[in-house]
């Protein structure tokens, strides 16, 4: 073909782009700006300067939502370590193994809200965990699941947990399928018996999915609302033991219409998921590295 | 064959073992489910909570169905929902495979400029988005409390744009280049050799688009107010506080938003697990 400036490639981008920079690109712009000011939504944004700022950082409860958010990254790790082990007893020649695969994938389809109810009906008070408790003499009062600060987070966390498991197992199960078979052939040869050979050889092989799960996870986990907002009933828990920075945001701008205030708390979340996602990139990446 | 003797019933015990371990997990996975299904036919009689819990109704009854299904318009919800997720999926199917094709297939200035551009826009948490969005929503675009307010803002989503662009990549090009000499446009090439080249990929998309439309909550509660407008996930949390304490409704709700997203899971498994799983190539 001839080498002259064609404009069709931008007409194929066109209307992506158009998409990208009017839900994407503009929002970020606005949100920087509505950051510096006093804005309700219903009325005009009007210039405060660095007020929402300096008003963060004396804001113990946005302090607290960090510091949840940093503390749900712990299933990350989680996720990745129970995956791969799940990934690796259903990647074996078994009669039935699909349906098995897809029983453990229905969390994942039936949407974080449903599913969420479902264990919001189990937890309650007067509620079938509590049951089987009682009934196994466990416990002699019923907890209050549910109404417990201590125990809002890491039940969220369970649920994360638990919604992810068959999408990324199904991605660590691709990922083993692709790692050819003269390698635990070898490992084999070498003396490895049946988990050093996971150890040695899936693990290494693992490498790109492990990226993969940790930055998409993460991010998931950063962003998370829909489990906070049904197991709390979009209340945040007692004493905001369960507000992540994602639902402060929320609660800041449209449940109390700070939409100046809520964008300041949007930055400030935009930073953290930037520096995180380089973080986690380039750790995953020198580790590739230092395994080669 | 006498050596493989003594190991025989070693392999069957293993066997076993790995069965028990399966059936464990898909205990833990699938029980809460089993769990709703048969509170959501408890009648009256079959108490939701006791000690010892029972977990079988004795009486089943459709009487929560009904009782949900009159009081929401639940109908609407699905209609909603199907047309919500329907609609992404084809302005998804349109706009990202035609934005793939320059960045997979042609050399232009800016090429990695918007390649990494599109790249970093991942990151931006969809929350950020939503108080501007919502702003824009009210004042420029005037579809608050419409469906449009779900289809709109996601007619192109990136992560559908890097997926076919990596599917466009393993096209040859002489492929093109013949359709090129016969003269066809760029347009042809794309409707006539690259898109039915990329079927698996497209059948990707559709999936990936549909369940996460369908399952999306954040910004459709933002957006949607009026009953009949909901989508299933809007409404089964208006149901969940419409119907508080009335464990066995609520339990009849979170079947009928789930069971039709399971039975096109049942139907299509093949290509889910292909599409999730073939995201990532390394």
């Amino acid at each position: 073909m001839t080498k002259r400036f064609s404009l069709t490639p931008y007409l194929f981008l066109g209307p992506a782009l158009l998409g990208v920079a009017v839900f994407v690109l503009y929002p970020i712009a606005a949100v920087i700006y509505y950051s510096f000011t006093d804005y309700s939504i219903i009325t005009p944004p009007v210039w405060i300067g660095l007020k929402n700022f300096q008003t963060l950082v004396h804001d113990a409860i946005f302090w607290q939502a960090l510091w949840h958010s940093l503390v749900y990254l712990l299933v990350t790790p989680i996720l990745i370590f129970l995956c791969i082990l799940l990934a690796i007893v259903v990647d074996r020649r078994l009669p039935g193994i699909y349906a098995f695969r897809a029983l453990y994938y229905i969390p994942v389809i039936s949407g974080s809200i449903a599913v969420g109810i479902a264990w919001r009906l189990m937890l309650d008070t007067n509620g079938l965990l509590n049951g089987i408790l009682l009934s196994l003499e466990l416990i002699r009062e019923p907890i209050q699941w549910l109404a417990e600060p201590a125990y809002t987070l890491p039940i969220a966390m369970l649920l994360t947990i638990w919604l992810g498991l068959g999408y990324y197992m199904m991605i660590f199960l691709a990922g083993l399928q692709n790692i050819p078979e003269e390698l635990y052939d070898a490992a084999v040869i070498d003396g490895c018996n049946g988990w050093q050979k996971h150890w040695y050889v899936s693990l290494p092989g693992l490498r790109p999915q492990v990226t993969f799960v940790a930055v998409i996870s993460s991010l998931a986990a950063l962003q998370v609302f829909n489990e906070i907002y049904i197991l709390t009933g979009g209340l945040g828990g007692i004493l905001n033991s369960g507000v992540t920075i994602v639902f402060y945001l929320w609660r800041q701008a449209f449940r109390l219409q700070h939409a100046g205030y809520a964008s300041a708390v949007a930055l400030v979340l935009l930073v953290i998921t930037l520096a995180f996602s380089i973080v986690n990139i380039r750790l995953l990446e020198r580790g590739a590295e230092a395994g080669t | 064959m006498r050596r493989a003797h003594p190991a025989a019933p070693r392999r069957a015990l293993e066997t076993v073992a790995w069965y028990i371990i399966l059936c464990l997990v898909a205990a833990v996975t699938v029980f809460p489910f089993v769990w709703v299904v048969f509170t959501s036919f408890k009648g009256p009689n079959d108490a939701v909570f006791s000690v010892p819990p029972q977990l079988i109704p004795r009486n089943p009854t459709l009487a929560n169905y009904v009782r949900v299904w009159d009081q929401l318009p639940i109908g609407r919800f699905f209609a909603n929902s199907i047309l919500v997720a329907g609609g992404t999926v084809v302005l998804n199917l349109v706009f990202t495979s035609l934005a793939a094709y320059p960045l997979a297939k042609m050399r232009f200035p800016g090429r990695e400029v918007i390649f990494y551009l599109l790249l970093a826009t991942f990151i931006v948490p969809p929350q950020l988005t939503s108080i501007p969005g919502f702003v824009l929503a009210v004042n420029v675009f005037h579809y608050y409390d419409n469906i449009l307010a779900l289809i709109f803002p996601s007619l192109a989503s990136v992560f559908n744009i890097f997926l076919l662009r990596q599917a466009f990549r393993t096209v040859p090009d002489d492929l093109l280049d013949a359709g090129r000499i016969d003269g066809a446009s760029e347009l042809r090439i794309w409707w006539d050799i690259l898109l039915p080249s990329v079927r698996p990929a497209l059948a990707t998309v559709a999936i990936i688009t549909f369940v996460n439309q369908w399952n999306d909550f954040y910004w459709p509660s933002l957006m949607l107010h009026t009953r009949g407008r909901m989508t299933l996930q809007v409404g089964l949390v208006a149901l969940q506080g419409m119907f508080a304490s009335d464990t066995r409704g609520i339990a009849a709700g979170v079947v009928m938003t789930v069971v039709p997203i399971l039975v096109l899971f049942v139907v299509l498994q093949r290509q889910f697990v292909r599409g999730l799983t073939g995201a990532v190539k390394g």
